[in-house]
């Protein structure tokens, strides 16, 4: 019975034996596809990111062009405006401006200009006008003197 | 210039019997009136009306009155005339003496107090009344409104009105009179005097009444020129003069001695005739080409006065100058100034400074003599010798300065009016004769030995004009090809260019070019500073610039202060327009200027505007047969430099009591306006609700 | 305002007309077609045509359904506004020159040219409105001809059978249409010969424009000027405005003497004056052909 029970206890570590292998080769190749997937996902992330990469830096290469392009309107309308002398503002300034920009201000500053202007011929009108009457006013008492002589 | 062809001196009676004696009744009885009955008598008053008025004398049928002969129901051949005022009732008398009527009646026209008085004559002899003594007008009473506010006349129809202009409240007819004038108003160059053109002659009115204050009897006057200071004053009619057989004689009159000549010189205080001369028309130029048959261009001023009222001078063209004294009118010195080929010449004007030291010499006080009249004048080439322009000293005829000059058409003399430069317009021609370019000979007088500076131009110059009180000058020039083709429609294209003046150099700088414009006409402030540009004689353009020479310079009255950068302070203040303008003239102070546009040039919306100094409409008046606007100009202040100067400095204390004064009126006006509207509303209001109220019973009717 | 451009006549316009609801606009020209228009839009809606001759005049009744011309071709003519058909035709020796319904729509008033040794003359017709409109009297119910000077203008007074003319002396009348007898007249009403005539909403009152540069309010019981808006050129037409207190002058030299004189010379400006300050309020440019009609749009028509 002794023998009978040890064949049996055999029989079973071998039976073990035999499940603990093939539970570690599936294992094995379980984990063998996992890595794999893994590996997969990971390659197609990276191509992902690659595109992405490429999309955005073509996307800032444009972006960057155009504000180039856009820095370099606005400095030539600027300069064009200086040139013309309707524009008071010192370039080097307004590197960051856009042409949008460029143009409200020189609105602005057309409409400034055009207000000075007009408070400068209000102010202009009223000196000539009072200075014409006060000489006037002054003058009055001496109109009958003069005509006695 | 003036131009002959606008005025109609058609229907020229030749019988004028002027007689100018105070009246003071306004009743003329005419004789020599055909005998009529009753039926006949509104024709035959409409047609002597018509005779009065064709001869300038305003009268109408109502105004006449025929008596009657109760038996016969006949007229009795004569009629009283009622005048308007004596003036008028002069004025008629002269205007139908001995009028032809028809082949069997002569009218024979006398003073109803006349008549009168010899019916009932007295054989003994009375002491004349003296005449009760009234004092004079003040003829400057103008210049003392309380409002210190301008006058302007305008001349419309028939009409002639003088108006107030002040700030729109204040804006007002201060006198107007139909039939004042028969062809126009000109003010006497201070102001004091308005004279008004006749048949028999000029006329001076003054003072705040309006009155008659001198007459000139030279028949069909058309043009007239007073002397600076309006001592003088040389009238011109197209029509020789002739004395007919028992004309009025005396100082006042022409006596057959004056026959056959056109222009006289008379003292403006007593009325009394000085001198006649002929009409001297330039030689017809054989080159000016379509000038066949047409008349040459009366020129006028044909004397010229010296800027004191000392001398007057004529030119013989080719030959001579002749200076006469004022007022014997006795020739300088017993003889012409001698220059062959001579052409033109003009006077110096009178600077501030010369008159001060005038009034220092009267005094006693000055230092050096004043300075001498001065006389420029031109001759052409003529076969070696170079054209020619002198400057000279008057009475010594010392020759101050010569400058020969080649290649010229033409010259033109333009003084500064402070007698500080005189400009000479070249206008030279290349040696092909094709095309015109120009000089401006700029002589500086006040400096020894009377530098000259030349600026050279590539254009013609179609207009020059000195700032008044100023360095500097403007001028409108042009290289067109159209320029002096000018027809219907053809506006010419011009450039603006202003020049200054430069001190630290002392020679003419350009200041600033104003290109491709089509205005023809500079018309300065006479304050200087402020300059108008416009297109005038357009039916295209009718553009008006306003501009500011000094615009940076705050400081103005004081003169030139820093200048920053040359031209800098040049700022173009505003535009505007008025369509068909004929006509600018700025007011005296300089804060206005007038446009108008004259039925005398063309018939398009007549009338005129008024603008302020920076181009804004201060009003517009559209009126049909509107002919003339003018300023009444204002004499020389007399506040001192000094007293000129406190104001300037005080005037932020003026400025408060004007600024309160200002609004005060303000709020005064538009409480009237809106009290006038809502009187207005109300009466309409009114006559709505009674209209309402009545409907009904109107339709059940 | 929004200014809406009719485009559809070939010549230029004599009269437009809006129908009492404002939304309809009529229009007669000398090119001798009539044009009736949508008002919000300026859609052209449709034509009446017939006529062989410029179209003087037109008029619409109040309910929208009758349209009535007088024309250079010697007719006057009823047209029925929906179909546009003409529905009755009367015929003269001479041009008709003015047409106008009167307040209750039952009758129109011609005035017809005085020309060739025939004497101008003012009919009333009475309208049968029952029906197709097509069966109308021949015969005028009342005819005369007004003494003195041509009468150019017309319309019906607030009070039954008078009538209101102007004409070509600058005298104003009133004629009652039973007698023919002049019932009361303004000779000095203008200077120069009467353009146009239009009344208030309540009849109480009219406009008159006139050649001597001035329109007029009158009182139609007594013809008394009310007020005067003097103006710097010929007028050839004045409409009283709905709800503002305003008027509306248009006028210019026509454009025979536009093209041989100054373009400037011609003023063609619609002109708004206030009706009560006689002051101007304001313009409408860009003409180019003189205004000879003027008639404010509006929808609502109030007492005023």
């Amino acid at each position: 019975a002794e023998r009978k029970a040890l064949q049996l206890r055999k029989a079973i570590v071998a039976r073990r034996r035999e499940l603990l292998s093939e539970l570690s080769v599936r294992k094995e190749k379980e984990a063998a596809s996992r890595r794999a997937e893994i590996s997969r996902r990971e390659k197609d992330e990276e191509q992902k990111k690659a595109v992405e990469d490429a999309k955005r830096r073509e996307l800032e290469r444009a972006k960057k062009e155009i504000e180039a392009i856009r820095t370099e309107e606005a400095k030539k309308l600027a300069q064009s405006l200086k040139a013309k002398g309707s524009l008071k503002v010192d370039i080097e300034d307004m590197e960051n401006l856009t042409s949008d920009s460029i143009m409200r201000l020189q609105v602005e500053q057309l409409e400034k200009e055009k207000k000075d202007l007009a408070e400068a011929m209000r102010v202009a009108s009223k000196r000539l006008d009072h200075t014409e009457r006060a000489y006037r006013k002054e003058e009055r008492p001496l109109l009958s003197e003069d005509y006695e002589v | 210039g003036f131009d002959e062809d606008d005025i109609d001196y058609s229907d020229i009676d030749a019988k004028y019997q002027v007689q100018y004696e105070e009246g003071l009744d306004n009743v003329v009885v005419v004789d020599g009136v055909p005998v009529i009955d009753k039926s006949k008598a509104e024709k035959l008053l409409a047609r002597i009306a018509k005779e009065f008025g064709k001869k300038g004398s305003n009268v109408k049928a109502d105004d006449m009155f025929i008596p009657w002969d109760e038996k016969t129901g006949k007229s009795k051949g004569y009629l009283f005339v009622d005048f308007k005022t004596a003036d008028d009732a002069v004025y008629g008398i002269a205007a139908l003496q001995e009028y032809q009527f028809d082949s069997k009646h002569r009218f024979y026209l006398n003073r109803f107090t006349d008549i009168e008085r010899y019916a009932s004559l007295d054989e003994t002899y009375h002491e004349p009344e003296p005449e009760p003594y009234t004092t004079k007008e003040h003829l400057r009473a103008w210049l003392g409104d309380p409002q210190g506010r301008d006058q302007f006349v305008t001349y419309r129809g028939d009409d002639v009105e003088i108006n107030w202009h002040g700030k729109p409240s204040q804006c007002e007819v201060a006198y107007s009179k139909t039939n004042w004038t028969d062809l126009y108003a000109q003010w006497s160059p201070l102001g004091t005097y308005l004279a008004s053109l006749h048949r028999p002659g000029v006329r001076l009115w003054g003072g705040s009444s309006w009155s008659h204050q001198q007459r000139f009897a030279h028949p069909l006057v058309r043009l007239l020129d007073f002397s600076p200071n309006e001592n003088y004053l040389a009238t011109w009619s197209h029509d020789p003069i002739v004395v007919p057989e028992g004309a009025q004689q005396g100082p006042q009159f022409f006596s057959p001695e004056d026959e056959g000549n056109n222009i006289a010189v008379w003292d403006v205080k007593t009325g009394n005739l000085l001198r006649t001369f002929p009409s001297s028309y330039p030689e017809q130029d054989a080159d000016a080409g379509g000038g066949a048959g047409k008349k040459p261009q009366m020129p006028w001023p044909a004397l010229k006065w010296s800027a004191d009222d000392k001398y007057v001078a004529r030119v013989t063209v080719g030959q001579q100058i002749s200076v006469y004294e004022l007022p014997s009118m006795g020739l300088v010195d017993k003889k012409s100034i001698k220059v062959d080929g001579v052409v033109d010449f003009e006077w110096c004007p009178l600077g501030e400074k010369d008159r001060d030291e005038d009034a220092k010499a009267v005094a006693g006080k000055g230092k050096k003599p004043p300075r001498q009249n001065l006389l420029a004048f031109w001759m052409p080439e003529v076969a070696n010798q170079p054209a020619r322009v002198t400057v000279m000293e008057f009475p010594s005829r010392q020759i101050m300065r010569q400058k020969n000059l080649f290649n010229v058409t033409e010259c033109k003399l333009y003084w500064q009016n402070q007698g500080d430069f005189l400009c000479v317009q070249v206008d030279r021609h290349t040696k092909t004769k094709k095309s015109i370019f120009c000089n401006l000979e700029i002589f500086r007088v006040r400096e020894k030995d009377f530098p000259v500076e030349v600026v050279e131009l590539k254009d013609t110059v179609v207009n020059f004009s000195w700032e008044p009180k100023g360095d500097r000058f403007a001028l409108v020039s042009s290289n067109d090809p159209n320029l002096g083709s000018s027809g219907p429609g053809v506006t010419i294209k011009t450039d603006v260019s202003f020049y200054a003046h430069d001190r630290t150099k002392g020679n003419f700088r350009l200041l600033r070019t104003l290109p491709g414009r089509t205005s023809n006409t500079i018309r300065w402030s006479p304050k200087g500073r402020h300059v108008v540009l416009a297109t005038v004689g357009s039916t295209s353009k009718s553009e008006l610039e306003f501009w500011d020479m000094d615009f940076n310079n705050d400081d103005f009255g004081k003169g030139a202060a820093a200048k920053d950068e040359w031209g800098s302070g040049i700022q173009h203040l505003g535009t505007a327009d008025h369509y068909a303008v004929t006509d600018a003239d700025w007011d005296p102070s300089g804060r206005y200027i007038a446009t108008s546009a004259s039925a005398w040039r063309h018939t398009i919306e007549n009338g005129y505007a008024i603008w302020d100094f920076k181009g804004t409409e201060q009003s517009k008046q559209i009126l049909d047969r509107f002919k003339q606007f003018v300023w009444r100009p204002r004499p020389r202040t007399l506040l001192t430099k000094e007293q000129q100067r406190q104001i300037r400095k005080n005037l932020k204390e003026y400025s408060r009591q004007f600024e309160e004064e200002d609004a005060a009126e303000e709020s005064n006006v538009s409480a009237e306006l809106i009290a006038q509207r809502k009187r207005l509303v109300d009466e309409w209001n009114a006559w709505r609700i009674r209209c309402r109220d009545e409907l009904p019973a109107a339709i059940k009717k | 305002m929004r200014p809406i451009l009719l485009q559809g006549h070939e010549r230029s316009l004599t009269q437009i007309k809006f129908n009492a609801e404002g939304d309809l606009l009529f229009s007669s020209s000398k090119d001798s077609v009539i044009n009736v228009w949508f008002s919000h839009n300026g859609e052209r809606l449709g034509t009446y045509e017939g006529h062989n001759g410029a179209v003087w005049s037109i008029d619409v009744d109040t309910q929208s359904r009758f349209l009535v011309s007088g024309s250079a071709d010697n007719t006057l003519r009823l047209w029925s506004v929906q179909s546009g058909k003409c529905l009755y035709t009367w015929e003269f020796t001479t041009a008709v020159k003015r047409v106008a319904f009167s307040e209750d729509d039952e009758q129109i008033v011609c005035v017809t040219e005085q020309r060739m040794g025939y004497q101008g003359a003012i009919r009333v017709f009475r309208i049968n409105r029952d029906g197709d409109g097509t069966d109308q009297s021949e015969e005028p119910e009342s005819f005369f001809n007004p003494i003195g000077s041509k009468a150019v203008v017309c319309a019906f007074a607030q009070t039954p059978n008078l009538i209101v003319t102007g004409h070509e002396s600058g005298k104003i009348a009133l004629f009652d249409a039973k007698t023919g007898e002049e019932v009361l007249n303004n000779e000095r009403a203008h200077m120069d010969v009467v353009t146009d005539l239009q009344l208030s909403v309540d009849r109480s009152y009219f406009i008159t424009s006139s050649k001597d540069k001035t329109a007029r309010i009158h009182d139609t019981r007594t013809l008394m000027v009310i007020k005067t808006f003097s103006t710097e050129t010929p007028l050839n037409s004045a409409a009283i405005a709905f709800l503002k207190p305003y008027v509306l002058l248009g006028g210019g030299q026509d454009a025979m003497s536009v093209t041989t004189t100054s373009l400037r010379q011609g003023k063609f400006e619609t002109r708004f004056w206030h009706k009560i300050f006689e002051e101007e309020v304001g313009r409408v440019k860009g003409h180019f052909g003189p205004v000879n009609t003027a008639k404010p749009y509006g929808d609502l028509e109030i007492e005023d």
